[in-house]
């Protein structure tokens, strides 16, 4: 069985005819891309491609094709792709190897790298300025990172010859921290006493220096989930959200270390942000509600009833063992995408938006009018597999279409249990005049070898029992503390 | 952590004595509130932090400045008002003592700024306990003048929770006094000065507001002072606050006067000879923003 896409990005944009669109997944440590013409390519490239390649290319550079057309093999997984704003460059991240990958989309639709940064900390997010000359990476650690998308040959040597003060913990050369006058505790004391033996070896070996542009622009003691960057009335804003329940809204660059305020409502971990045309922003993860921000105030506007929603989906479901045993109370979900829809009829009943939730097989749509503190629940969207990822394509004259990315190794509404039963990796929704969503079958037809490519899973499945793959998939419900942790 | 069960009985035993003295208002005895010397500042300790600055309870810390009800309570929101207006005080805490230990600051604060509400913030359990039974104790034996009802601490991890207890520019100042010096480089993230976390101080602090730092330990010295030179909403103070002129300091600041000789940890380096380092930074006025 191929994996399914765990991240699935979409661009369109729109021509007289209608409208190019491409669509992007990463199914594994492999990318696939399609185009609105029907030409797919993967990355990395396949043997049978990489040979016309090289016919095309053989006159330039063949000091650069060479590494090109050789990449050393790439295990890790891509656990997020951002997409910019032209549509001409994609930015990948692969998490085991903590990398940042840009991508240029080149005419015929084949992925070309262009760079592979490797980050000192897990990225856990990142996002794209609207300009799409910055990439803002949020990492594990609770630190936000600002990085050039295409970095210039100068930056490059200015890092390399210049340490920014910043780092130094990390990269600077080990100095004894303390002297025989300092009032220690007994580890303080121990700890210094190992210093003054590692001194006599040498210096620690610290970690590899990111030796590439990279400014530091803000951070959480706090692992970071989310960020999102907007511009309002000629001003920008980061906003990131962290595993300790804080939304911080943060002023843009070159200021980006002024904190402007924070969001505060959520009694568990954030997993997920999300702005809407309108600018309201959506947050949701471990609570039984989504909130509506009206953000610039910091005033929560609305709740939306995922959990309950969520519940009310699963309890229409035959054979839903696990509801038996399970009460309301105990029930608990984690916030897996949350995406904002064009509508083909913007502020009918309020902006909608979609929600996954992690090992469960709808959607969930909300429309969401910022109007009043109100608590409303949503609608599902029956789907085949647990929901993955969800990319929107504005297909004209159309109104709106969704690609939704299945799991098809795992049972609907689990996360561990292996399926036995063949399904699509994708189905495929489109907006209809009343505003429903029907499975769109002309879509379907026009992705269908899309849907079949990948990283076959037989290789990956056989060392650890598909304990990658799971992890790969499924990480929000981690995020949730346990109670009773050490004091 | 909790030490041999013996140990645990004999402290238990002390703390309900304590209370149930309430005449005598004692005032707590350390070596029974003793406790590691580190918390990791970045577990989920089964710490509590209010939702939000609003949510906080201060009242129950400073009962004096609890906030006089006041109206009939109507409907839902009303009652919810209500409610919160009862954990609300007359003031807010405007000076906060990060990593207060057992709080030596804090009970000298107090006397000199009788009219603010000072807050002790401290991430160990026993030692907060601590702190907590010399306020009561404290405010027992000066009922008369009605002392120290403007002192108070609270257990807290402030590198990841200090906004929830503060809103923006609400401090006038932030004492950090002897942090933890994290020797261990792969802990520096663990060192409560830092270019990222500055930026939190800088939004719980007004302008014009100041950060205090004493320390004994040079290199952290000279972290914390490359860290708010570097961030862009702080600068450091003149020298004669700081430092004062002549032998006895003359114009020195009160409150580094009172930093160097009343914290805990500045009294051992004092026994010890040590030295002590100290740097304050100016909260500055943010920048215009197109
Ligand atoms: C060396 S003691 C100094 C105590 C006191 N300020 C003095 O000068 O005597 C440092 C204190 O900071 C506390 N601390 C460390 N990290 C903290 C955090 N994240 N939040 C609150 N307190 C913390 C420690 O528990 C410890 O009591």
């Amino acid at each position: 069985m191929v994996i399914p896409y765990q991240c699935l990005v979409a661009r369109n944009s729109p021509t007289p005819n209608g409208s190019d669109w491409i669509i992007v997944g990463a199914s594994g440590s492999r990318i696939v891309i399609q185009s609105h013409n029907g030409a797919i390519s993967t990355w990395p490239e396949q043997h049978a491609q990489s040979r016309d390649q090289e016919d095309d290319g053989a006159q330039e550079r063949p000091g650069k094709r060479i590494r090109l057309e050789q990449p050393k093999e790439q295990k890790s997984n891509f656990s997020s792709l951002v997409l910019s704003n032209d549509g001409q460059y994609l930015v990948g991240v692969t998490g085991e190897d903590k990398t940042i990958r840009v991508f240029q989309i080149d005419r015929q639709n084949h992925l070309r790298q262009l760079s592979e940064r490797c980050m000192s900390r897990r990225p856990s997010s990142i996002t794209l300025t609207s300009d799409d000359s910055t990439i803002l990476c949020a990492d594990k650690f609770g630190d936000v990172y600002a990085l050039p998308l295409l970095p210039s040959p100068d930056d490059d040597k200015v890092e390399q010859s210049e340490t920014p003060a910043i780092e130094q913990p990390e990269e600077k050369e080990w100095l004894p921290s303390a002297t025989a006058l300092t009032v220690h505790s007994g580890r303080n004391r121990k700890t210094l006493e190992e210093q003054l033996k590692q001194k006599a070896k040498g210096p620690a070996k610290s970690k590899e220096p990111m030796r590439f542009k990279h400014d530091l622009l803000l951070g959480h003691v706090s692992m970071l989930t989310d960020i999102v960057c907007t511009k309002v009335d000629g001003r920008s804003y980061i906003i990131t959200a962290d595993r300790d329940e804080h939304i911080r809204i943060s002023r843009g660059q070159p200021q980006a270390h002024i904190i402007e305020g924070f969001c505060f409502g959520h009694e568990a971990f954030i997993s997920r942000l999300c702005l809407t045309p309108s600018g309201r922003l959506v947050s949701g993860g471990g609570d039984e509600h989504l909130f509506v921000w009206n953000w610039q105030n910091y005033y929560l506007s609305e709740k939306l009833s995922i959990k309950h929603s969520v519940w009310a989906y699963l309890e229409t479901l035959p054979g839903q063992s696990y509801l038996g045993y399970l009460s309301y109370e105990s029930f608990k979900i984690a916030i897996s995408g949350i995406w904002n829809l064009p509508s083909s009829e913007p502020n009918r009943i309020g902006e909608e938006i979609v929600v996954a939730c992690e090992g469960i097989p709808a959607l969930f749509r909300f429309f969401t009018t910022g109007i009043g503190l109100r608590v409303s629940g949503g609608t599902y969207i029956p789907l085949s597999g647990n929901a993955l990822d969800v990319a929107v394509m504005g297909i004209l004259p159309a109104s709106s279409t969704m690609v939704v990315s299945i799991d098809n190794i795992h049972k609907p509404g689990s996360t561990t249990e292996a399926r036995e039963d063949k399904v699509s990796r994708l189905q495929i929704f489109s907006q209809q005049q009343d505003g429903q969503w029907q499975e769109d079958a002309s879509m379907e037809d026009a992705l269908k070898s899309f849907a079949d490519q990948g990283l076959d899973e037989q290789v990956e499945r056989a060392s650890d029992d598909g304990k990658a793959v799971r992890d790969m998939l499924y990480n929000m419900e981690n995020l949730r503390k346990r109670p009773g942790a050490e004091d | 952590m909790p030490g041999e069960p013996a140990k645990r009985t004999r402290r238990e035993e002390y703390k309900k004595s304590l209370q149930t003295d309430e005449q005598n208002a004692a005032l707590p005895k350390k070596k029974f509130y003793r406790q590691r010397a580190h918390a990791n500042p970045f577990s989920d300790h089964s710490l509590t932090y209010p939702i939000s600055p609003a949510d906080m309870d201060w009242a129950g810390l400073y009962p004096m400045y609890a906030k006089q009800e006041t109206g009939e309570a109507g409907h839902a929101d009303e009652k919810e008002q209500k409610q919160a207006k009862a954990k609300a005080t007359s003031k807010d805490v405007e000076i906060a003592d990060i990593g207060c230990g057992f709080g030596g600051l804090l009970f000298a604060l107090a006397p000199k700024f009788p009219a603010t509400l000072i807050l002790g913030m401290e991430i160990r359990t026993s030692v907060t306990e601590y702190v907590e039974e010399k306020v009561r104790a404290l405010r027992v034996q000066n009922a008369s003048t009605n002392g120290y009802q403007n002192v108070s601490c609270i257990r807290a991890n402030t590198m990841k929770f200090l906004p929830n207890f503060f809103q923006k520019s609400q401090l006038s100042k932030i004492f950090l006094c002897f942090p933890d010096p994290h020797f261990k480089q792969r802990k520096h993230k663990a060192r409560i000065v830092s270019y990222t976390l500055n930026s939190e101080y800088a939004y719980v602090l007004r302008p014009g507001g100041v950060v205090y730092t004493i320390t004994d330990v040079e290199d952290l010295h000279v972290w914390m002072r490359e860290h708010f030179e570097k961030h862009p909403s702080f600068e450091r103070v003149e020298r004669g606050f700081e430092d004062g002129v002549g032998e006895d300091g003359e114009g020195m600041d009160e409150c580094v006067r009172t930093m160097r000789v009343e914290t805990e940890e500045g009294k051992k380096v004092e026994r010890n000879k040590g030295s002590k380092f100290v740097a304050c930074f100016r909260r500055l006025q943010d920048p215009a923003w197109p």
